[in-house]
């Protein structure tokens, strides 16, 4: 049932790699990567959604399995008849060096020793954390066991720790899964969970590759594996390890745009920002705040700029507005008490800033940071700009979480204890990618 | 300027704490104890008999927990797993806390059902299903 339920996901896997590949015809091995790591997550996020459309359209008459294979054929044909007409003989793979190859040496070795963690974690509690079985897999369940009533998952009867309001990337990814094997088995979420984190790693892995050298890369995958919870989260079962891919996802391909000027990498960028909303409700603050990080980075041709990242956000942006003017308002938009009240409040701040701190500076941070100012090394002119656009975006994500505490009509230290690991670790993929683009790489260190 | 020397040791330091941070990770997770898995499994055992011995497979069902039984004793939280748990395993029903619906299901243990039935008398019928788990069927609509 394990290969099965990984077999179901090929489909998917590839067609969100040929997209990528027809959006972004690059074609160095690096790039390669880069795309079917990018793919993987785009392709679930192109799943869900086809999925979407069929419960709107033929809810439970219509096989989205036998849908994505004919669009996968038709995308083959298309990357098939275009190929032909391309050099392929400058795709090689770049030659190693001794300390390239014992650094990709170690990070498969890293990533053998956290596939096993990843395995024995998920297996003591297949069903996942809490959030898993109260919210995303609750709601595959009411999808998959009667679509044609799917719109009860939506119930404003739902309790309030049921969030019937959360996005539906992750519950539509299991129940058609379910639906293609015609069995309700964990093997699906666990293995959806399982490509989002290590794909994850893999985009770190290439984007690095692609932008620095593949020693840092390795280092960099190294240290994403070994940061606490990261690979924990991901046998969660829930939705932050999805969230966390998109916002990468999406922050890694407006870096490359800025350091190879293809608007086609907006468009990618502004749809995988799409996804990260349609998978948690922290990406549509992602979604709100990466326009202002493209504008403040790009003070040239902001125009151009805009309409190729709108135009990628389109698509997942309507159905995300359409699933919500469905689903029930949000608990912490439903709620009476007073805004004002909350923000004029300074001891609200002061309890954020005092449980924030110690989250967002863990040793494994610290060490990081104090090595990324040792290491530290003036980018090349063509990415400072994309340098900017991440650390604006890390800015304004951060300071977006705060605003939500300080509004929050839950007990305040309930829910900064209960949520802000979570918020950290949608963001830390990202503050390594801008701390590995920034230091020294182990190739000039030990030339 | 720190030296070239200096800059290979960090890398090296930086390399060994990650993979002992990673080694750390794989120790643990040999030794995971019970994470409420089995409980779980149990819980959905339950509830697999009360949706076949339910009428109705779409809709909303009432559910019934110490929280609604005057002076019982419990702990927040506890109720509120069982009822997601409830609502977990009956999906697609529709669960509302208290006796929301026609057919509702009940968690209470003996004593508290003893409350619940001196509190309304004769207005349910009581199917005992397993254990803490049973029906309580309205009898008459309000």
């Amino acid at each position: 049932m394990t290969l099965l339920s990984f077999i179901i996901f090929l489909p998917a896997i590839f067609l969100g790699t040929l997209i990528i590949h027809l959006i972004w015809p690059e074609r160095n091995a690096l790039a390669m990567f880069l795309k079917f790591s990018l793919g993987i997550g785009l392709g679930l996020g192109i799943s869900s959604i086809l999925y979407f459309l069929v419960l709107q359209i033929a809810p439970g008459r219509i096989n989205t399995l036998t849908l994505q294979i004919i669009l996968l054929i038709f995308l083959l044909a298309i990357t098939f008849l275009r190929a032909r007409k391309q050099n392929w003989k400058e795709f090689f793979l770049p030659s190693l060096s001794h300390l390239q190859w014992a650094l990709i040496g170690i990070a498969i070795l890293a990533l053998f020793i956290s596939a096993l963690i990843y395995a024995n974690t998920i297996i003591s509690r297949p069903q996942g954390e809490y959030d898993a079985w109260s919210i995303w897999n609750r709601a595959a369940r009411f999808i998959y066991r009667d679509p044609e009533n799917w719109r009860a998952t939506l119930s404003p009867d739902i309790a309030l720790f049921g969030h019937a309001d959360y996005p539906l990337l992750v519950p539509l990814n299991v129940a058609w899964g379910w639906e293609a094997l015609e069995n309700e088995t964990l093997r699906v979420p666990m293995i959806q969970s399982a490509l989002f984190t290590f794909s994850t790693i893999l985009a770190m892995f290439s984007a690095i590759a692609l932008t620095r050298t593949i020693g840092q890369a390795s280092l960099a995958s190294v240290v994403l594996m070994a940061s606490p919870g990261f690979i924990l989260t991901g046998t969660n079962l829930t939705a932050d390890i999805p969230a966390t891919y998109f916002i990468f996802a999406s922050c890694i391909l407006m870096y490359l745009f800025f350091v190879r000027n293809d608007a086609a990498l907006l468009v990618l960028s502004g749809f995988m920002a799409g996804l990260a909303g349609w998978s948690k409700n922290e990406g549509l603050l992602f979604i709100a705040i990466s326009p202002i990080a493209l504008i403040i980075a790009s003070p040239k041709n902001i125009g151009r700029s805009l309409l190729h990242y709108l135009a990628g956000l389109a698509i997942p942006l309507i159905i995300i507005f359409y699933f919500k003017s469905i689903a029930p308002t949000n608990d912490l938009i439903n709620s009476n008490i007073s805004f004002i009240a909350k923000i004029t409040d300074p001891s609200r701040y002061w309890m954020i800033l005092k449980t924030l701190t110690p989250s967002l500076f863990r040793s494994d941070i610290i060490i990081l940071l104090i090595y990324t100012a040792i290491m530290y090394k003036h980018p090349a002119p063509n990415s400072r700009q994309g340098i900017y656009a991440i650390v604006t975006l890390l800015l304004l994500q951060l300071l977006g979480y705060c605003a939500i505490y300080v509004v929050t009509p839950y007990d305040l230290a309930w829910h900064l204890s209960t949520s802000q690991g979570r918020l950290i670790l949608q963001i830390l993929p990202l503050e390594l990618f801008l701390c590995f683009s920034i230091s020294s790489d182990p190739e000039s260190v030990f030339s | 300027m720190l030296s070239a020397r200096t800059k290979k040791i960090l890398v090296a330091l930086l390399l060994l704490i990650s993979l002992f941070s990673i080694g750390q990770f794989w120790i643990n997770s040999t030794n995971i104890t019970d994470r409420g898995a089995n409980a779980l499994d149990r819980w959905e055992a339950d509830m697999i008999l009360v949706k076949k011995a339910l009428p109705i497979k779409r809709g909303v069902i009432g559910y019934v927990s110490e929280q609604d039984v005057p002076g019982a004793k419990y702990e927040y939280w506890d109720t509120e797993t069982e009822f997601l748990l409830t609502q977990y395993a009956l999906a697609p029903l529709i669960l509302k806390k208290g006796p929301a619906a026609e057919w509702n299901v009940a968690v209470l243990n003996y004593k508290d059902l003893a409350t619940w039935q001196k509190t309304y008398p004769d207005l349910y019928e009581i199917i005992t299903i397993r254990g803490k788990v049973r029906i309580f069927h309205r009898l008459n609509n309000p």
